[in-house]
Parts: structure tokens; C-alpha cells; sequence
């Protein structure tokens, strides 16, 4: 499965995505996930074939831009929930990735 | 206090997030931001044209001319990268042609500005005998196409794509068969805006002789004053990205679209100051609050990051654990989702007061000169006495000033970290208890 993550500048979204990398390799679930920043988050998403593209809570107030991007690429997306965020919030995304897996 | 989070969540947070995501102010911020990595590379050229220690420095003086060029080519012209960058995010979200909007904001905003000639002055000159003074051509004065230049660029910039876009929704466009490729009928698409932008501002510049760089200059004087050179400049930034922050969003993303702008023109009014050997005159660039206030990212939390690592509570010694590297690198969202910061209303109170505290006491030590100003865009990610140090061009006293302002957020921080981490052992005990007494049954 392939998840494309979005936060302000991609920096503190490179320290979740690691921790949620670490968690689905613990799991044995197949993922390959990506942090951009706001910038870069449209252009990613139409050329990566992405299936579902996720935001990092502080960039919430952006959703209804992400929305509309990522409905133009025909890709699925969820907002994080805040308690996530962090490195030992892993389990919590995945959970929520999960729910997007076939 | 948590009605106050909500009312800050429900009432006061979706009018800033729309204020910061009104098209005109994306594509400045947008624009802005693609020009940064030129602003950043360019001012290292003013650290090395003017090195903190003082035999360096003399080493390089008689080379400084030619070690400036980058800095003038980058810093020097920002507004001109800007002007094009802002056209194209502007006409891009319109779903225009990006390149076409760009170029048309870049002509619109050359156009505002007077090419001189003074071939007639240096031959006088070089008879005269003065060395260099050989005929140039026509000439762009730079002046205006640096950080003065910005807000006249955001002007010329939304000008122009809006006379595209409105040019386009009326169909008043050359048609082109359809034989032609995509690329050429659109070059001719914009050819009708661009007949439109020049002649109109040729009109005004040359015609009617109306300055409009200098006119917008005045207006926007006093917004500069007042956040360059005062203490509201300071405090009213520091008091609204906390309070968005503690409600979970990302505070200078949304007011540093809105003042972005006018702290770039402050930090290039102190570049170009620096490399004219001329006192700073701005205290508040965003470096300011970069170095000085957001030690460890929004509400200057390293200082929280230091104290939860030796916090009683498992669980607030481990989120510290895993923070406080991040925090070093100004990185704090593990920390705002870990600890929580976020909508937490015992951590709220320190964590607007202490950058506010921090602030106060940061504008009286640089406006009184104890601290250097900042003239040098350096990489947000550095650990912030090294940060400060190379923004200021080498003050140490900006470097004592940044650990102090640490121990002083510590200061702050520590009575409420005292209540919430009691709270937290609290809960974690009942927590052994739970299980306890489950396994025991």
C-alpha cells in the first residue's frame, strides 16, 4: 500500500512517517509511505499512484485545499487524529491506513 | 480555560485560516516561499563578505565587491523572483497557464520601474579622467527591484493575472486554429493581456508620470514601522501563533502568510544596510522571532523538552525522550500531539506566556544594541545559539541572550509542567491500580 503524508513543511512528518514505517514492518504490513510539505503535496500526489493520502493535524485548517487536490487525483484522504502525531502515536495511524487497505 | 481553547478553536481559528488561505495571500506566500533557497544562499555571501573575527575580515576587504555580486543577484533582485513566482502560484490556482501568468507579473512589475541612461554623464566622467566611468547602455536601477520593490511586485503581480483571468472569462483572447500546437496557442492566448498590462502601466509610469513604486513605498511605511521597529510588531505575531497553535494548528503558517512579506522586506533592508557598512535598522525580521523567541520551535518549547526529560511521570519522560532531539532542530510536533500541547489547558497559560515574556525581553536588549540584529536568512533547522549567531553576523551576545531565554521559558514552564505532571502520575497510577486489581481477580 502506498500513503502520501502532507504537513506544513515535511519535516516533522518525516520523524511520524519513520515511526509508521517502523510499525507496519513490526506488523508485517506492506507500506510505502512519503512526508511532503504543503507545497509539493498536489504535484506528489498525481504522479506517485498514491491510494490514500493523509494530514498532519496542525495543517487542518488546509483540508478543504488538500480535498479538492486530492479528489482531482482521485486518491482517498483522511486527516490524522491529533494523538497520533507522534512517534509512539504510530499504532493509531496505521490503524487508520488499515481501514484503506483492500 | 478550556472554553477559551474551544472558543479559540470554533470562533477565532476558521476566520484566520480563511484569511490565510484567500487566493491572493497563497499565491504571495507561495510565491515568496519558492524564492527563499536564493535569499538563503545569497545573505551566506554577506557572512562571508563580513566574517565575525576580525583578521578574516581583513583578509577579505579587498575582495568584498566581488564576494557581494551573489547577494545583490539574489537578495538584491528578490522582488523581481517574487514577482514571477506570486504570478505564477496566482494564476495557477485560477487553473490559468502558470508560465504565462508569471511572465506577464514579471513585465508588469519591470514596467513600474524607469530604465535610465547615463552613457551622456560617464563619458564626461571618463574624460575627466575617472577611472571605470565607460558607457553602460541603458540601465535598471536596482533599487526598487529588491525588498523595496516587494510590495509593488504583489501589486503588479495581481494586476496582471487578474487582467488574464478576466480577459479569459470574457473570451477576449486571439483564437488560434486548431492545427496549432498547445504551446503556441497559448503563448498567443496571453498575448491580449499582455497588450493590455504594458500599455496600461506604460501609460501610468511614463505618460502620466506617476511613481507607483514609490507611492505604494508610502503607503506601506508605516505597516513596516510598526512591525519592524516596535514592541507590537513583537508581541501581537507571538501572542497569535501561540493561541492558534494551542488549538492545534500550525499558527506561523497561518499569520506568516499574511506578514511574510513585510518581514522579508525588513530582513533586506538590514542585508542591504550590512553590506553598506551601515547601522541595522530593523529590530523584527522573522529571524527575530526565529532565533531569539521559537527556541525549539513554537512556544519556545526546548525548555519544556529539557524538563520533561526528567519528568516523574513514564509517560512524559518518554514523549521528552523522543522530543527533544527534534526540539534541538526547532522540530516541536512531537511534542505538541505528544505531551499534549494542543488544546491542553494547564500548558496553554506557559505556553503563550513564555514567548511572550522571552519576546519583551529580547526587543529591549536588540533595540538597545546589547544584541546584534538580524540581517542573514540561515536555515530554520539549526539549533538556535548557532542560528542566532549566524543571522546576527556573529553576535555572541545574541548567543548568551538565546540561553538565558531558554532558562527563563524554563522558569515559566515549570509550575504548570509541576501540575500537569502530578495530573499524569496521577493517571497513570490509577492505571496500575486497573490492572492490578483485574489481575487479581
Amino acid at each position: 500500500m502506498k500513503v502520501l503524508m502532507v504537513c506544513s513543511g515535511g519535516m516533522s512528518s518525516a520523524i511520524v512517517v519513520k515511526a509508521i514505517k517502523q510499525e507496519a514492518d513490526k506488523q508485517n504490513f506492506p507500506l510505502e509511505i512519503k512526508a511532503v510539505g504543503t507545497g509539493e503535496f498536489e504535484d506528489e500526489l498525481k504522479t506517485g499512484g498514491y491510494d490514500l493520502a493523509i494530514v498532519a493535524p496542525q495543517v487542518k485548517h488546509r483540508m478543504d485545499v488538500f480535498k479538492e487536490q486530492a479528489a482531482n487525483a482521485n486518491v482517498p484522504i483522511e486527516l490524522i487524529v491529533p494523538t497520533g502525531y507522534t512517534p509512539i502515536g504510530a499504532p493509531k495511524v496505521l490503524e487508520q491506513i488499515k481501514k484503506y487497505s483492500k | 480555560m478550556e472554553k477559551f481553547l474551544k472558543w479559540i478553536e470554533e470562533k477565532f481559528m476558521p476566520p484566520m485560516a480563511r484569511l490565510a488561505e484567500q487566493r491572493h495571500l497563497r499565491a504571495i506566500r507561495d510565491g515568496i516561499i519558492s524564492t527563499l533557497s536564493l535569499i538563503i544562499v545569497g545573505s551566506f555571501f554577506l557572512i562571508i563578505a563580513f566574517p565575525p573575527v576580525k583578521s578574516w575580515a581583513d583578509a577579505v576587504a579587498p575582495n568584498v565587491g566581488k564576494i557581494l555580486i551573489p547577494f545583490r543577484m539574489t537578495m538584491g533582485l528578490m522582488a523581481l523572483y517574487a514577482a514571477y513566482g506570486m504570478g505564477y502560484s496566482l494564476a495557477k490556482s485560477y487553473k490559468l497557464d502558470g508560465v504565462s501568468g508569471g511572465v506577464l507579473s514579471l513585465a508588469a512589475f519591470l514596467m513600474m520601474t524607469i530604465p535610465v541612461n547615463v552613457d551622456g554623464v560617464l563619458k564626461k566622467a571618463a574624460e575627466a579622467g575617472i577611472q571605470g566611468a565607460n558607457p553602460i547602455g541603458w540601465a535598471l536601477p536596482m533599487g526598487n527591484l529588491g525588498g523595496a520593490g516587494m510590495f509593488a511586485a504583489i501589486l503588479a503581480m495581481i494586476f496582471a493575472v487578474e487582467v488574464l483571468r478576466i480577459l479569459k472569462k470574457y473570451n477576449v483572447t486571439l483564437k488560434m486554429p486548431e492545427q496549432v500546437p498547445e504551446s503556441v496557442s497559448r503563448s498567443f492566448e496571453a498575448l491580449i493581456p499582455a497588450a493590455v498590462i504594458i500599455v496600461v502601466l506604460w501609460f501610468i509610469r511614463v505618460w502620466l508620470n506617476f511613481d507607483i513604486q514609490k507611492f505604494i513605498m508610502d503607503i506601506f511605511a508605516p505597516v513596516k514601522g510598526v512591525a519592524g521597529n516596535s514592541i507590537w510588531g513583537v508581541l501581537v505575531p507571538i501572542f497569535l501563533i501561540t493561541l492558534l497553535w494551542s488549538a492545534g494548528i500550525h499558527g506561523a503558517s497561518v499569520i506568516g502568510s499574511v506578514l511574510r512579506p513585510i518581514w522579508l522586506v525588513l530582513l533586506e533592508e538590514n542585508a542591504a544596510a550590512l553590506a553598506a557598512g551601515q547601522p541595522l535598522p530593523n529590530i523584527a525580521p522573522e529571524q527575530f522571532f526565529q532565533w531569539l523567541v521559537w527556541i525549539g520551535g513554537a512556544g519556545a518549547t526546548l525548555g519544556l523538552a529539557i524538563l520533561l526529560c526528567f519528568s516523574k511521570s513514564e509517560y512524559l519522560k518518554k514523549v521528552g525522550r523522543f522530543s527533544i532531539i527534534p526540539a534541538i532542530f526547532n522540530i516541536n510536533e512531537p511534542m505538541m500531539f505528544g505531551v499534549p500541547l494542543v488544546m491542553n489547558p494547564i500548558l496553554a497559560i506557559p505556553f503563550i506566556v513564555a514567548p511572550l515574556v522571552i519576546g519583551i525581553i529580547s526587543y529591549i536588549a536588540v533595540s538597545i544594541g546589547i544584541v546584534g540584529r538580524f540581517a542573514i536568512n540561515a536555515p530554520w533547522t539549526l539549533p538556535a545559539p548557532i542560528g542566532a549567531y549566524f543571522a546576527t553576523n556573529g553576535s555572541i551576545s545574541a548567543v548568551i541572550l538565546v540561553i538565558i531565554n531558554i532558562l527563563i521559558s524554563m522558569v515559566i514552564y515549570y509550575p504548570f509542567f509541576k501540575v500537569y505532571e502530578k495530573k499524569m502520575i496521577e493517571e497513570e497510577k490509577a492505571q496500575i491500580a486497573a490492572t492490578e486489581s483485574t489481575l487479581n481477580m
